[in-house]
């Protein structure tokens, strides 16, 4: 258990980055957010810059101080860091984490470790939900299967597969779900094809379970019941 | 309360508004001498972490005419279990469930805190929310690829009941079927023609004629979710065929000879959009998602013919009336936008391309039905990607960031009327005793629909004065105003959302210093901007900017103090420092200067103007600017040329656009790679606090910004350069002594310069 919060921890910390937007096709395209930084909800947030300066009435502006006369060009460095003076700049935000590549002992996600659960799921979900379905998904955990074993899925995305996986066998919906709309904002172009099966999956997994749950309580009280009826038949 | 600017402030927190005047001058004649308009900023659905709605509905002064909902300003007779309304003066018995209350213990909306009150209505039945989306195949193959994985994205984000639909077009529109059996199967019309709602209908099978088995009326509900369910389904049904057949689009397979633009029928796939809403969901809440990447050159609404060597319309050409298409393609836009803000659905474009797509001639399409116009280059970028993922955004409570089907009703007391309002509306026409004469904006109504908004959604209402001139000031000595804003919530409830706000009246002989000192100098800088930029497109831009001067001086000569002919002895008082400066920032922007802007980019940079809330608008008006240094922490300076020194780094915001530019010596130090040295670890941080407090203006702004990284003399530097007051200039700088901050090479007028001709008119009697 504490290998799987272990492990979430890094993902989470892997979701957070930023990386630059397409200067190709779009002139000064921003940078792109990772899903885990658009959805970051609080964290401590620096008050906006909204400040104006009101200019002088007569118009003209104040005059500017400037330590190093310009149009000279510098023949000294910046001020050294342990120059006593002034105190540094803020320290970089949590949102700059940049990427770090996994760590070297680090094992990577096993494509049966991912794809047995999948399809043990589907299993489950036979005679609940409808054969046609079942088989559209079937198809893409197929797909999955074949994109895995042919390379062509980066470490991230079977790491996050993996999570999901884990989510799904403790029933943990919600975060399964997140999980899967994180892959899909982050790395649609990898994840399209067959993301859409393990979501319709982790769908019918979460109404097979509640259906059971419902099936239960109904038996529960129904011994309840007859309980009930036996006491009343007693004296 | 200690000042006015908290006041102002507590009040927009409290209740989305921002008025011009805060204390409100108590007559006709008065309030006309005060220049600008009694006028307020609303945003109707301010995000209130704070305020959970209530689980009951509003309580309504009986009187036919006036139905104002009950509100902290309304007198209660505890006893008697009656109150009277603070509009009409009707007195009304509070209804059954309410015998219980007392001094003590009162319903909400009686509460002094709850000015603003939002209220779940429990009757009517839950529609799902509808998103169509119309997408154009005439793209180029990496665009194409892009679009359609982020429409898969899309699935992923949307709310799972939620119907989707989808039509495809290019020479021809398709309209596909969706069904989870596996089969697809679509509909195809030709570009070319234009089709009545009816003709649509009838080709779809929407209309009961055309279904197979025609059953008696009970049966109704039955068909209507049948009809539906061929072109919209809820997304959990058909998201596996939806992804799939997104996957399988092409582009458009009509070839497209050399010398040509391909045939885009966007105008017709609009109209089959359209007609198909309008036929099987009228009056619920939904989006026709329009994602193009080139202008439409064939049929109703083409904006530019084929041959690719006569260019799309310039603002050269509008003016020299040599536009042949623009009329024509402006009217079939504005008829499909009436129509969809008819059904109170909205309509979203996406635009993508390095080209015009004529936006000029759709803006109607989202500024009548409050959908999203967003522009960008390639469906390929980030811009575009993160703009699109946050349309579907989500609140602190996990609740959608979008509304749908609003109406705004605004009640007066009646020493005022409602001139008007500018924003992404339309009028309703309901006239009644508090609509005014004097239009202003959207007018002649008492309530607006509004088809899509969000949050940030803000609206320009304008108000008149209308008590006589030596009257007394009205009983009470306080005006008010009642907004009921009626809409479907994200989670398909229908709710209202009520606010009730009252001011001061002041004579404005005797008490001008109260008036003055409540003035709000932002809010007022917006509004008069949004009545320029209103103007702007129906009037000549050189019109349009002698009324705002005219309108800035008269308002100096009132508030101004001066000795007649005397420039020197001009002084504003504080609450009217800066609203000179945002003139002068206005007059430049893009809103009002349509110069080195082409009319699709004039559109959308109007269009976001005429919907962002107040910040928002004013850092379009005059852009933020941050300076960084070894000094301190960064702080704000003039929007000058003077602020642009050698050893600062600069922020600039200007809500299109955030720019970092680095001055001259910091550019060298960061060439000389100073930033790698251990022992210039502060230089490394400094280089990285713009970018950070950049990265927080881009994760929160919609839409997405373009984001510049340049320094002294590189090309990009012109962003920050074209925005800078330019005090220093090529012209002026020969004076001994003048070397700091940067000439720009401009004939522009200065902030100085404005400013002395603005004095010397203002002390002028000849005015």
């Amino acid at each position: 258990m504490t290998c799987c919060l272990a492990g979430r921890a890094e993902v989470e910390m892997a979701e957070l980055y930023v990386k630059p937007g397409n200067k190709e096709r779009g002139w000064n395209d921003p940078p792109q957010f990772s899903y885990g930084l658009q959805t970051q909800t609080g964290g401590p947030k620096r008050t906006p810059l909204t400040k104006r300066v009101a200019a002088p009435q007569d118009g003209s502006p104040r005059v500017p101080t400037s330590e190093l006369s310009p149009g000279h060009p510098p023949v000294g460095p910046p001020p050294p860091s342990k120059a006593p003076g002034p105190p540094p700049v803020e320290s970089c935000p949590s949102s700059c984490v940049v990427p770090t590549s996994s760590p070297v002992i680090e094992p990577e996600a096993l494509l049966e470790d991912v794809l047995r659960p999948l399809e043990q799921a589907l299993k489950d979900c036979h005679g609940h939900t409808r054969k046609q379905l079942c088989d559209d998904i079937s198809r893409r955990l197929v797909l999955l299967r074949e994109q895995w074993a042919g390379g062509k899925l980066s470490v991230p995305v079977k790491k996050r597969m993996a999570l999901l996986v884990q989510e799904l066998s403790s029933r943990q919906w919600d975060a399964a779900d997140d999980i899967h709309r994180s892959l899909m904002v982050d790395h649609v172009t990898e994840v399209s094809q067959w993301m859409v099966g393990v979501k319709r999956l982790i769908a019918e997994k979460r109404s097979l379970s509640s259906e059971e749950a419902a099936k239960e309580e109904k038996s529960a009280a129904a011994t309840e019941n007859e309980t009930m009826s036996g006491l009343q038949q007693a004296p | 309360m200690a000042t006015y600017l908290e006041f102002i402030q507590q009040n927009e927190e409290r209740d989305g508004v921002r008025f011009s005047w805060n204390v409100w001058p108590s007559s006709r004649l008065e309030a006309t001498r005060m220049v600008v308009p009694l006028a307020c900023l609303l945003t109707p659905l301010k995000e209130r972490p704070d305020l959970p709605p209530v689980q009951y509905e509003p309580v309504l002064c009986s009187r036919p005419t006036c139905k104002a909902v009950l509100n902290p300003l309304c007198q209660v007779d505890y006893r008697a279990k009656l109150w009277a309304c603070n509009f009409c003066f009707q007195r009304n018995q509070f209804p059954p469930a309410y015998t219980g209350i007392s001094e003590v213990n009162q319903p909400a909306e009686l509460m002094p805190q709850f000015s603003t009150i939002e209220y779940v209505v429990q009757r009517g039945p839950q529609t799902p929310l509808i998103f169509l989306y119309v997408v154009d195949t005439c793209l180029e193959e990496d665009d194409l690829q892009a679009l359609k994985e982020s429409l898969q994205m899309s699935l992923s984000l949307l709310p799972p009941d939620a119907l989707v639909g989808l039509i495809t077009f290019g020479r021809m529109v398709q309209v596909h079927e969706l069904s989870c059996e596996g089969i697809s199967k679509s509909y195809v019309f030709r570009g070319t023609k234009d089709l009545t709602a009816k003709q649509i209908q009838d080709m779809l099978g929407l209309t009961k004629s055309a279904m197979p088995m025609q059953q008696p009326r009970p049966a109704q509900a039955q068909e209507h979710s049948f009809i539906s369910s061929r072109f919209l389904q809820p997304i959990h049904k058909i998201d596996m065929t939806l992804t799939d057949l997104l996957g399988e689009l092409q582009r458009d397979p009509w070839p497209v000879t050399q010398g040509k633009r391909p045939l885009r029928s966007t105008g017709v796939a609009l109209s089959i959009a359209v007609g198909l809403l309008e036929g099987t969901f009228p009056n619920t809440g939904a989006r026709i998602m329009l994602f193009t990447g080139g202008p439409p050159t064939q049929g109703p609404g083409m904006v530019v013919g084929d041959e690719l060597k006569v260019p799309i319309r310039s603002w050269h050409d509008i003016e020299k009336d040599n536009a042949r298409f623009m009329k024509k393609a402006t009217k079939h836009y504005e008829i499909l936008a009436n129509r969809t803000a008819a059904n109170g659905h909205c309509i979203d474009i996406y635009a993508c391309a390095l080209d015009q797509t004529g936006l000029l001639e759709m803006k109607c399409c989202t500024n009548l039905t409050g959908g999203h116009m967003v522009m960008g280059d390639s469906f390929n970028t980030s811009l575009f990607k993160q703009t699109f993922q946050r349309i579907f955004s989500k609140d602190f409570n996990g609740d959608f960031r979008m509304a749908f089907g609003a109406t705004l009703e605004v009640k007066t007391s009646r020493e005022l009327k409602i001139a008007g309002v500018i924003g992404p509306c339309v009028s309703l026409n309901v006239k009644g005793p508090c609509v005014s004469e004097n239009e202003l904006g959207v007018a002649g109504t008492s309530q607006w629909k509004i088809c899509g908004l969000d949050p940030t959604t803000t609206l320009g209402i304008y108000f008149e004065v209308v008590n006589q001139h030596n009257a007394p000031i009205p009983q009470g000595g306080r005006g008010a105003i009642q907004f009921v804003t009626q809409y479907q919530h994200s989670s398909t409830q229908r709710r209202i959302r009520v606010t009730t706000i009252a001011r001061n009246w002041a004579d404005a002989q005797s008490q001008l210093r109260h008036i003055e000192a409540a003035f709000d100098q932002e809010a007022a800088a917006v509004l008069m901007a949004r009545l320029g930029v209103f103007r702007a497109e129906s009037e000549e831009g050189p019109d349009v900017l002698r009324w705002l001067d005219r309108q800035l001086i008269r308002l100096c000569q009132k508030f101004g103090q001066y000795n007649k002919e005397d420039p020197s002895s001009f002084r504003l008082s504080d609450s009217f420092s800066l609203y000179p400066q945002f003139m002068f920032h206005l007059r430049r922007s893009p809103f009002l200067q349509v110069f080195n802007n082409s009319p699709d980019e004039s559109s959308y940079y109007r269009h976001h103007f005429a919907r962002q809330d107040l910040t928002q608008s004013l850092i379009m008006i005059q852009p933020i600017l941050y300076s960084y240094s070894f000094q301190g922490p960064p702080e704000p300076v003039l929007l000058d040329s003077s602020s642009i020194l050698a050893d600062r780094i600069l922020l600039m915001d200007t809500f299109f656009q955030i720019v970092i530019y680095l001055g001259e010596t910091i550019a060298q130090w960061r060439k000389a790679g100073y930033q790698d040295m251990p022992e210039y670890e502060n230089f490394k941080h400094l280089l990285q606090a713009p970018l950070d407090d950049a990265q927080e203006i881009l994760q929160a702004r919609f839409p997405m910004p373009r984001y510049i990284n340049t320094e002294h003399g590189g090309s990009q530097a012109r962003f920050l350069l074209s925005k800078v007051n330019p005090s220093q200039t090529h012209n002026n700088l020969f004076a001994w002594g003048q070397e700091t901050g940067a000439p720009i090479l401009t004939d522009d007028v200065s902030l100085q310069v404005f400013m002395d001709h603005l004095k010397k008119l203002a002390v002028s009697s000849a005015c």
